[in-house]
């Protein structure tokens, strides 16, 4: 993926979240989660995602 | 919270004060002579239309609501693209011998660097990516550079345009001017007067587009220190939690500083001093700045990204803040501004000198409006990064932050992309030849030459070391033939002598066209490869022959031309640019 189309579609994630709205922020990221996650198909990559993505969220 | 008392100081910079002038009434209050070109706005933009039709031959009237250059924080930082037009418009020197460059910047979350980026900068370039500098800087070197021009360009200070009539065969105003009032008719009128013109008004114009409710506050100040000329981005910075914070290095010690509003920040009350100074304080504590510093300017500032739908009305062009407003994030707004006035000054002028069709007049819309929805989306981009438009880009931007710090592959979305040279890839003037993929490398019809060493051989003087877009200045901008030749194949080979005729046939039709031709070693020709990078770069073989227009964009390239066909080929080219849409 390109930076471009990275910026691509990071901005329609977050176009598709604010239409959304916030009360559906949660559900939406984590049904984005699963999907991911089949995708990946591999579990060894999909438990490294697991704890970076839970790194430095401590005490928030 | 302890009492900041600071005193505010000036800009380091005296502004002269210019009177108003009444020219040569009739009886009726009306002026005498009609002029080709009226120009309403003697910013940057307004400047650089009236020195680039000046470069033509073409004389302007400049009209100046204001007595003197701008004083306060508006654009400070100019673009390598940019420095290439004020080349073209002989301004080049004080851009550089008063500018600050700098080839990129820092990004930090909390209190960890997340970003180190640079701009696209290497062996192969001539000027720096950006330059910093003052508005008021930027508007003394034009006007400077103007004042030597007087014989074509006619600036008139504390004259404000209040009435706008378009007819037929004319433009006219109504100028009040402290010196009285009086009516003015043009042929052409270019609205350069920002963005809240009194044109764009008058003709019952409306930009569109988006306006984003984030707000920040700007701060220019005036700090000792010698830290160097970078971009630094602090978000959710320890001095001021929550919040996004800018820092820009000006000339003579003067700094900005952006910070970002909280959405329930009352603005009257945000930009009060006893409100900044202390985040400032902060700020500068938090940077390790133990310097003596002093705040020069306060304001306000909200996102814009609106454009006009076209930039040509008949008779009047609008360019500049008055035909559409970029957010300042990514430096677009100056920056396109002036690339909107160097791709009018010579349309405009091929057409008074009556050798160019309106239709040369309509590509300055349909390449600068192009250009400008390119930078509006890049501009947004910015913007939603920078000032969050809503919950989602807030969470989604915290997210990208927190793992930058640890995870590379997402530190591309908090680089700030900044402007760059806009390729026209569908303008009208663009004229493909040949199958597409004979290059495999090299700028296409609409883009700007990419910038490269070579020597310059001339006869009867030293070699220099110098650049592709050198090969474009002349004594002033005109259509240039880039010709790649055999360093041992005799000259007449290209056939030097029918070139030198299509000049001579052109000038003496007001079409300046020059050739300029590179070898890959030492010989005859203008130029030479030196590094042995040009011919490459520009997917070159003997025989390859660029033709760039006057504002440096290719026109079309030919893989091999042989040199017979050369002159003709050039010649039906150019006269496909002056008339486009006309069949061949």
């Amino acid at each position: 993926m390109t930076d471009s189309e990275l910026d691509t579609v990071y901005t329609r994630l977050c176009t598709t979240l604010t239409a959304l709205g916030e009360g559906n922020a949660a559900l939406y990221l984590a049904r984005f989660a699963l999907l991911a996650i089949t995708r990946i198909g591999d579990p060894a990559v999909v438990h490294a995602l697991i704890d970076a993505a839970a790194q430095d969220l401590g005490g928030e | 919270m302890r009492c900041v008392q600071r005193s505010f100081v000036p800009y380091p910079f005296e502004a002269q004060h210019f009177p108003a002038r009444l020219p040569a009434l009739d009886s009726q209050r009306n002026e005498r002579r009609q002029h080709p070109v009226v120009i309403v706005g003697a910013g940057p933009v307004g400047l650089c239309v009236a020195l680039g039709l000046a470069n033509h031959g073409v004389a302007s009237v400049v009209l100046e609501a204001d007595d003197s250059v701008c004083l306060g924080s508006r654009a400070i930082c100019v673009s390598r693209r940019s420095l290439e037009i004020m080349q073209r418009l002989g301004a080049l020197e004080g851009f550089l011998n008063i500018g600050l460059p700098w080839t990129g910047g820092r990004s930090f979350y909390r209190d960890a660097q997340v970003l180190h980026f640079t701009m696209p900068h290497d062996q192969n370039q001539k000027l720096p990516p950006m330059l910093n500098l003052a508005q008021y800087h930027i508007e003394q070197i034009l006007l400077e550079r103007a004042r030597q021009r007087a014989d074509l360009i006619d600036i008139r200070w504390q004259s404000k345009a209040i009435g706008l009539e378009v007819r037929d065969a004319a433009v006219r105003l109504q100028v009040s001017s402290a010196a009285g009032d009086y009516a003015l008719q043009a042929d052409w009128l270019v609205a350069a007067d920002g963005g809240r013109s009194f044109v764009r008004e008058a003709m019952g114009l409306e930009l569109r587009g988006t306006s984003y409710e984030g707000r920040y506050v700007i701060v220019d100040i005036r700090l000792d220190t010698d830290r160097p000329t970078e971009r630094l981005a602090y978000f959710d910075a320890p001095c001021n939690p929550g919040s996004t914070v800018l820092v820009h290095k000006q000339p003579a010690n003067v700094w900005r500083i952006d910070y970002q509003l909280g959405d329930g920040e009352d603005a009257a009350e945000a930009i009060k001093p006893e409100n900044v100074l202390p985040r400032v304080e902060s700020l500068l504590a938090m940077m390790g700045e133990r310097g003596a510093w002093a705040p020069v300017w306060i304001t306000i500032y909200k996102a814009n990204a609106l454009t006009l739908e076209r930039y040509r009305h008949g008779r009047v062009f609008f360019a500049g803040d008055a035909a559409h407003l970029v957010p300042i994030f990514g430096v677009r707004g100056a920056n396109s501004g002036i690339d909107d006035a160097d791709n009018l000054a010579w349309k405009l002028a091929l057409r008074i000198q009556g050798v160019a069709s309106d239709g040369l007049l309509d590509s300055y819309s349909t390449e600068r409006v192009a250009a400008a929805h390119e930078n509006l989306r890049s501009g947004m981009k910015s913007t939603e990064f920078m000032a969050p438009p809503s919950f989602a880009f807030e969470l989604m931007r915290k997210a990208v932050l927190g793992l930058a710090v640890r995870h590379a592959d997402v530190r591309a979305l908090i680089n700030p992309r900044q402007t760059a040279a806009i390729h026209y890839r569908d303008s009208p003037l663009n004229l493909h030849v040949g199958a597409a993929s004979a290059f495999d490398a090299g700028p296409a019809p609409g883009a700007v030459l990419p910038e490269c060493p070579l020597t310059i051989t001339q006869p009867g003087a030293a070699a220099r070391q110098a650049h592709v877009t050198d090969l474009l200045v002349d004594a002033a901008p005109r259509f240039v033939a880039l010709c790649f030749v055999d360093a041992d194949a005799p000259p007449q080979v290209t056939q030097p002598d029918a070139l030198a005729a299509l000049t001579q046939r052109l000038a003496a039709r007001g079409i300046r066209f020059g050739t300029a031709s590179v070898s890959q070693r030492r010989a005859h020709a203008t130029a030479w490869d030196h590094t042995g990078r040009l011919f490459p770069m520009y997917g070159a073989v003997p025989g390859t022959v660029y033709l760039v227009r006057p504002d440096g964009h290719v026109l079309t390239r030919w893989k091999a031309l042989p040199g017979a066909a050369a002159a003709p080929a050039i010649q039906a080219a150019i006269e496909h640019t002056l008339h486009p849409g006309a069949s061949p």
